[in-house]
């Protein structure tokens, strides 16, 4: 047991109003000024600055509320308490595996600190093709001011990690500008652990930071709570209803009964996550007379190529991506074949046993080499172009959300693309070996081999790895009712006392991680509600 | 209830259970509670024999201490899976515990047990790399599944060279 000081304990102990799953029961009815539901990134902003206001708010969750006393670092205990399906959520056809929190703090708690503004040419793109004359550098750069200042968002200092030196360094090489990414961390102890939970609260996700302070200021939150759907009536949302939610691991330990909990609210802030929230409307049978809802879902489908170091390079230790390069980005026209950023990820034995691709010697020569081990990844820009729509999120039997996001030639082209940039890379760093990660690939001896091979890859969902950890889009923004969800305030089109406060907003995916995109355009939004309900103004920061 | 979610693996699935038989998979199904069923980890066993062949300890007891307590990992895996998750990998290994299945979707003649790890990684490959969208995801999930438990302990991580967390 660590003596790191844990907030959320100290702030139970205070008297926080949580109920829900190991807390007091909910009551049946629980009416209040704002409801939310989430508490991720969205969420969290928005429970701050309306509370800050003197709105009576309940955050719903549907994850646990853990804290650094539980982040012991340990993979196989974080996967299934802290993230969505334990971190095993997959597209319908089972092509690309999901990373999406699901504990109080959302994807913020698990998530890798990588923090940058929405970039200029993802709000152009806005601008020009959805109506959103409001979403520019200009009018947002306050909002993001404030956000970095609330979050500690700013330049990492300490020297990367060699896991994010390679890439700088291979990069450099090729004469490729890499650059360092900003991080949402105060006091950090460069531990690297960051995916399973911050053990020493230095990250400051929502989890220490927002949702503190609006349950200092009275919010109440039920957690392992899942909000179920909206009663509509005459435009409005008249009701939420919620039940009881199980834990992912609590099955096989104990059943709680189900209870059920009716909130009713003046406003409803939806900010459950890009796959939650459409589902949460879809099965509320919510008004879609353009078809808009739970389509336009964009992932930054990912693909990774795994390099050997003769040198240790330890991808587990330090902090994680604190390189990118956006070069593949920049160089291109955002409406032309796929972008892609590169960035190093952090890797730990589950996630890396469960990636290396094979069987019998050839996996257990790359299982050893696991110390020397480089993984670079690239996030493809989905959402710029006519063969890159998205995918649509669905209702299963029981209620529960599925995603189908068809990989067209359009993607795959730009997974062929990135994995040539990646291998290069890596050669250029000094890698001995290089494995594109697809079921048909080998691990490479020298970039004119690797380049020859990766060219004659079939590119296809399944064969090549695939990866996300951010999903985005399903209640798009936009100028008209007819092309999207949400109006430029953040309230639904058809649904007057319902604002969306997550990454389902975005009308295409950001081109960048999306934490601060998030907290930028969702501060601006809650400031805009909180003026609205109490004529007061408020700042972040 | 089997039956509507077994419809929802979609028309391969329906294809594959006519030919193995529309009852022969459901009598033994993969799991139960949350857990692997003697059917589901007879299934598993051979998997892991094959995915982790040179892995795994070399002296047979040994490899059959690290392999049941692998299955113990994976019964951990799979209970905190949602319900949907758990449906669809309870049919995948009733369809590969039957000799019919094992047959269509897998391409092994022998039964699990009795299989060598050749005759285990030759199916295996030859699912991976199938063009039946189907075999390639039962492939995914029993290697992923298979791999990712194998080092959730920390005890095997002495092959990856991993120290484990640092110390706070």
């Amino acid at each position: 047991m660590s003596n790191i000081q844990d907030p959320i304990k100290d702030g139970l102990a205070r008297g926080w109003k949580v109920m829900g799953g190991p807390f007091a029961p909910p009551p049946k009815q629980i009416t209040c000024d704002v409801a939310i539901i989430g508490s991720g990134a969205g969420a969290g902003i928005t429970a701050e600055l309306l509370t800050k206001v003197g709105l009576k708010v309940v955050i719903i969750e549907e994850g646990p509320l853990k804290s650094s006393s539980d982040f012991n670092q340990i993979e196989s205990e974080a996967y299934p308490q802290l993230y969505q399906e334990s971190a095993a959520r997959k597209t319908e056809d089972k092509a690309i595996t999901i990373l999406q929190g699901r504990c109080v703090g959302g994807s913020t708690t698990v998530n890798w600190t990588s923090s940058f503004r929405t970039p200029a040419p993802t709000l152009a793109f806005w601008q020009d093709k959805f109506g959103l004359k409001d979403y520019n550098v200009d009018a947002l750069s306050p909002y993001f001011e404030q956000a970095e200042r609330r979050l500690n968002i700013g330049p990492w200092l300490t020297p990367p990690n060699e896991n994010n030196d390679l890439l700088r360094r291979g990069a450099a090489k090729l004469g490729i500008p890499a650059l360092a990414i900003a991080r949402n961390v105060k006091g950090c102890w460069n531990l690297g652990s960051c995916g399973m939970g911050c053990p020493t609260n230095a990250k400051q996700s929502m989890l220490v930071t927002t949702i503190p302070a609006a349950l200092d200021k009275g919010a109440q939150m039920l957690v392992e709570t899942r909000a179920e759907r909206f009663e509509l009536a005459n435009g409005r949302i008249t009701a939420l209803l919620c039940a009881s939610q199980a834990s992912n691991t609590a099955s096989a330990q104990y059943i709680r009964a189900q209870s059920a909990t009716k909130i009713i609210a003046k406003h409803y802030v939806l900010a459950g996550g890009a796959i939650n929230s459409p589902a949460l409307l879809l099965r509320s049978n919510a008004p879609d007379p353009h078809g808009n809802l739970g389509v336009r879902t964009f992932l930054h489908p990912v693909v990774m190529s795994s390099g050997v170091f003769e040198q240790e390079v330890k991808a587990w230790a330090g902090a994680p991506q604190t390189i990118y390069t956006d070069h593949f980005m920049d160089t291109q026209p955002i409406d032309g074949p796929i972008g892609y950023k590169l960035e190093a990820p952090p890797l730990h034995p589950v996630i890396f046993a469960s990636t290396v691709p094979g069987m019998g010697q050839t996996q257990h020569d790359l299982l050893k080499a696991f110390p020397h081990n480089h993984t670079l990844l690239a996030l493809l820009r989905d959402g710029f172009h006519d063969q890159s729509k998205g995918g649509s999120v669905k209702l299963r039997g029981d209620g529960s959300p599925a995603l189908d996001y068809p990989l067209t030639d359009y993607v795959m082209d730009g997974a062929r693309r990135a994995l040539l940039s990646m291998v290069e890379i890596q050669f250029a760093a000094g890698a001995g070996k290089v494995l594109p990660l697809h079921e048909m690939a080998r691990a490479y001896s020298t970039w004119t081999e690797a380049k020859d091979a990766v060219n004659a890859l079939p590119m296809k969902p399944l064969l090549t790895k695939i990866v996300s950890a951010h999903v985005m889009g399903g209640c798009g923004l936009a100028g008209t009712a007819k092309q999207g969800v949400t109006r430029p305030d953040g309230v639904h089109w058809q649904i007057e006392n319902l604002s969306i406060h997550d990454g389902s907003l975005f009308p295409t995916s950001i081109g960048a991680n999306p934490q601060l995109s998030v907290y930028g355009v969702v501060n601006r939004l809650a400031q805009g509600l909180a003026a609205n309900l109490t004529k007061q103004v408020v700042k972040l920061a | 209830m089997q039956r509507r979610t077994l419809l929802k693996l979609g028309g391969a699935a329906s294809a594959l259970l006519a030919v193995v038989g529309s009852t022969a998979a459901l009598i033994r199904p993969g799991l139960e509670r949350g857990t692997l069923t003697p059917a589901g980890r007879e299934v598993f066993r051979a998997i892991a024999i094959g995915v982790l062949d040179k892995t795994l300890p070399e002296q047979p007891a040994d490899k059959q201490a690290a392999v049941t307590s692998l299955l113990t990992r994976i019964d951990a895996l799979i209970t905190a899976l949602p319900h949907h998750a758990q449906a669809e990998l309870s049919q995948l290994l009733a369809i590969l515990a039957s000799g019919a299945g094992r047959l269509a979707l897998a391409g092994l003649g022998t039964p699990w047990a009795t299989a060598s790890v050749a005759d285990i990684q030759m199916a295996l490959q030859s699912m991976r790399l199938s063009t039946l969208v189907m075999r390639q995801q039962a492939y995914a999930a029993l290697h992923d599944i298979t791999a990712g438990a194998y080092f959730s302990e920390p005890t095997t991580w002495t092959v990856l060279g991993y120290p484990g967390p640092s110390k706070i």
